[in-house]
């Protein structure tokens, strides 16, 4: 789709943006794509904005740092866009054209009609999934949303496989050989936790993100 | 240390500095000597550029004189009067920088022990009131919080006197220094007793004016440090220079201020410091 | 833990099979301090380095490492890990932006007790108002504290350099610290792939008798070091003492030039030299401007690149061979100051054609296109 893939990830604190990060471009040096990941370089806190970016291409990358020109921008709370929980104005700050927005809401998010004429204008794609909905009723936690949104984000693209998901998954929850950042880290307990067992979780959420994938629909723009 | 390792390598020994001779012929190590012994054997401090009348080079002398294991002590010292006169005593002293003391000692006492775990080394802080009470309290209290096994003792001359005699915690109330030109505000810094509340298993102040009891206390908090916890001795030595008396009224002058009240010997032994030392009275009887 | 060998250093860098992982910077600075047979490491937070020392505080719970603990504060801490290395043994620490200036009165007696201290520094912003963003400003004041300085641009070079670190910092004629410095953020909290050797395999142990001044530790004769202490300006011989002390440590660094290259393959690396134009960065700026100079080329515009990743001592003779022939010379740099841009100069013949930016600071990411917009108007 694109030669190189730069994705924004934007969210709130404790949603998940950074492990959501981390799973996909792990997913994608699974597939012997090349990739970076990074997240916001902000102090940790919940519910305030946060993001994460992740770079992945068939090339080597050596850029590092935000992601100033996405390709994908995943935004996993309508309050980055109704109450401006966001490191950009507007949340689409820097889109490519033809650029694709997956948007965690179960229905359409009243944009302005000057921002929508901007995305009509880069030939945006705009997709709803209702990340955290199918994330409550299929896992039966909200923790689950970064992977439903990774569902939505699979749901529109191939960027990377399920298979490979899967696998990064088990490791970055399973595996002891991540690290998560401390408050990351208590989170992580948290979710164990509301699973039994690893392979639950990671079952669980595979169970989510393909039910997200089938769950994405198109926004058009008029 | 091993004794011979201070040999002097036959031959060589004409071309060696006579107060080299004179430490490996006479001096303390693995002696056991003490501060009675004081005149009778080469001390381990050689000469000192401090003032005369210094009560803390006094102090010094005595301190080093009580070592229980001199042969394998390591000094950590800052900067101060103190400081000028360590270079000049034949033991592993390092000085650290102004107020660092206490941290660099935590450090070297764990590198210590990883690589001497059947041996004794004790790391003993020696420092001024500045040092140890103002620029380094919080390292001096984060050592005792941390239960290091260190010794930490502060020489007290109740001011800046390497610098030229400015203010200190640890000056007493009134008094007028540079830096507090119209009398210092706020009374002496309570150290043992903060010692005490700081996890220290052993805190004392002590004066050179009673050689017996500053040995005592060095040696008990000493052997306390090895065994128990952290321990803390403030030893009060007056500075002629600074606080403007004769050189040879330095003991006169601690005995004056004891008879104020100003200043009197104290000990603070934790509960589980003294059933160690009980039990080593215990054994000696 | 588990079983390790103890391998040679150059069988460890050169020789051993590695594995590629997807890693953070922070996880890198764990896998080398896993191989680096590290007695004792000492912590205090600050971001973006708290993760990394959590990370070994991990490997000292597995039992990689004998001793560890939190400080108080960095200049606690880094006097401790100096009271560590005076006693003898192999000791790590890392600080960054704010924690560096905090500790920074130890630094220089690192370097002057010869103690071969190898700290990681993550870099970050040291201004007011707060920030913990990325900023390269703390390595301008490093530069003269006489402590050696690598750059490390990624990850891998994080992992690489820490354990050379270890080995150049404890050759005997050497013998002072290294700072392996990495730029916060951008390095220690981005993923990346990474190779490193297998687990099982770890330096050779510090031995402390090769030290060229004597451990703390009574075991060797206590002489008495002088009659009067340097402290006292009272005589020439402390003059003397004191001039001709820094001037061994600078001889030390110098000294240690050999092994830079040896190790690290040179205190630069050098890509299309014969280019009019010439980059010249160190650390993420070198990233950076990989990615420009691919950009640049796209349009049919040539640029080379020369990354240094040794700053003390400084690549002054390579830096003024490699540039002499080029028409621009461009000095990418993640600080307002410009202390590499004034370094780089300070080795140059002809200063004039020296284009000191792009700058960024504050804590963004530096866009390839500011420097690409820097090699489009050099190459006009």
């Amino acid at each position: 789709m694109f030669k190189k893939t730069f994705i924004r990830m934007s969210g709130l604190g404790g949603q998940g943006v950074v492990t959501a990060a981390h799973i996909l471009g792990a997913a994608a040096t699974r597939e012997g794509l090349d990739s970076t990941v990074n997240p916001f370089f902000g102090a940790e806190k919940r519910l305030a904005p946060a993001e994460s970016y992740v770079r992945i291409s068939s090339e080597r990358i050596f850029e590092r740092g935000e992601v100033l020109d996405p390709n994908i921008i995943m935004i996993y709370h309508p309050h980055v866009i109704t109450l401006g929980k966001c490191y950009t104005m507007p949340f689409f700050d820097g889109l490519q054209p033809e650029g694709l927005l997956i948007i965690n809401s179960e229905k359409p998010l009243e944009l302005g009609d000057e921002e929508l004429a901007r995305l009509a204008d880069l030939k945006a794609r705009i997709f709803y999934v209702p990340a955290s909905q199918i994330a409550v009723e299929v896992a039966g936690t909200e923790l689950s949303t970064n992977l439903a949104m990774l569902g939505g984000l699979l749901g529109v693209t191939d960027l990377v496989s399920m298979e490979s998901i899967k696998e990064s998954m088990a490791e970055r929850f399973g595996g002891g050989k991540f690290v998560a950042s401390g408050t990351t880290a208590a989170l992580d307990d948290v979710l164990k936790s509301k699973f039994a067992k690893l392979s639950q979780l990671i079952e669980k959420n595979v169970e989510v993100i393909e039910k997200s994938r089938s769950s994405v629909q198109e926004y058009l723009i008029n | 240390m091993n004794k011979s390792l201070f040999k002097i390598s036959p031959g060589f020994e004409d071309i060696m500095p006579a107060e080299y001779r004179e430490l490996v012929e006479h001096g303390p190590y693995e002696k056991g000597f003490g501060v009675s012994d004081l005149g009778t054997f080469k001390e381990l401090i050689e000469e000192h550029p401090l003032c005369a009348g210094c009560g803390l080079a006094l102090s010094l002398r005595m301190i080093l004189a009580s070592l229980p294991k001199p042969e394998d002590t390591i000094i950590v010292g800052s900067t101060g009067c103190s400081s000028i006169a360590f270079p000049q005593v034949a033991l592993h002293n390092i000085h650290s920088l102004f107020g660092n003391q206490n941290a660099l000692a935590s450090g070297l006492k764990r590198a210590l022990k990883l690589r001497f775990p059947d041996k004794i080394k004790d790391v003993v802080v020696i420092a001024g009131d500045g040092a140890t009470a103002d620029i380094g309290l919080d390292m001096v209290m984060q050592s005792w919080f941390r239960r290091e096994n260190i010794t930490t003792i502060m020489l007290d001359n109740e001011a800046y006197a390497n610098t030229g005699g400015q203010e200190s915690g640890m000056s007493p109330q009134g008094t007028i220094l540079n830096m507090a030109p119209t009398g210092k505000k706020f009374p002496k810094i309570s150290l043992p007793e903060i010692a005490r509340e700081a996890g220290c298993a052993y805190a004392a102040a002590v004066s050179p004016a009673h050689p017996k009891r500053l040995e005592k206390a060095v040696r008990r908090a000493i052997l306390l440090a090895r065994e128990i916890g952290p321990t803390y001795i403030q030893v009060f030595s007056p500075c002629p220079t600074n606080y403007k008396f004769k050189p040879h009224e330095t003991i006169a002058r601690i005995k004056q201020r004891e008879k104020d009240g100003t200043f009197s010997i104290k000990e603070y032994i934790s509960p589980e410091a003294q059933e160690w030392l009980a039990q080593i009275e215990e054994v000696k009887k | 833990m588990i079983d390790q060998r103890v391998v040679t250093p150059e069988y460890l860098f050169f020789e051993a099979p590695r594995e590629k992982r997807f890693m953070t910077g922070s996880e890198a600075v764990r896998e080398a301090i896993k191989r680096a047979n590290v007695d004792m490491a000492i912590s205090y937070p600050i971001t973006p380095q708290s993760e990394s020392m959590h990370l070994v505080g991990d490997l000292y719970a597995e039992g990689y490492l004998r001793e560890y603990f939190r400080g108080e504060n960095e200049f606690a801490v880094m006097s401790a890990v100096a009271g560590a290395s005076m006693g003898g043994v192999r000791v790590f620490t890392a600080t960054g932006g704010p924690g560096t200036l905090r500790a920074f009165e130890a630094f220089p007696t690192w370097a002057g007790a010869r103690l071969p201290i190898v700290c990681a520094f993550m870099t970050r912003g040291v201004n007011s108002p707060l920030s913990i963003q990325p900023d390269t400003i703390e390595m301008a004041f490093m530069l003269n504290t006489g402590i050696m300085m690598f750059h490390a641009e990624t990850a891998q070079d994080l992992y690489d350099m820490i354990l050379k670190a270890f080995v150049i910092a404890e050759k005997t004629d050497v013998h002072i610290p290294v700072g392996v410095f990495t730029d916060g953020f951008f390095v220690t909290h981005t993923r990346d792939t990474v190779e490193i050797a297998a687990e099982d395999i770890k330096l050779p142990p510090y031995n402390p008798y090769c030290a060229p001044v004597p451990v703390m530790d009574m075991e060797n004769v206590p002489v008495r070091q002088m009659r009067d202490p340097f402290v006292m300006k009272s005589n020439f011989i402390s003059y003397a003492t004191h001039a001709s002390w820094q001037q061994e440590i600078m001889a030390a660094a110098e000294r240690a030039r050999n092994y830079v290259v040896k190790y690290l393959g040179g205190l630069v690396e050098v890509e299309n030299e014969d280019a009019d134009i010439l980059i010249v960065a160190s650390g993420t700026a070198v990233s950076q401007s990989r990615e420009a100079i691919g950009m640049a080329r796209r349009e049919g515009l040539d640029a080379g690149l020369i990354k240094i990743k040794c700053l003390r001592p400084f690549p002054g003779e390579e830096i003024r061979k490699l540039t002499r022939n080029a028409t621009a010379v461009i000095v990418p740099e993640f600080n307002r100051v410009g202390w590499l841009c004034q370094e780089i100069k300070s080795v140059m013949e002809d200063t004039g054609k020296v284009i000191g930016g792009p700058r960024v600071f504050g804590g963004m990411t530096m866009p390839p296109d500011l420097i690409l917009a820097e090699i489009r108007r050099c190459s006009r």
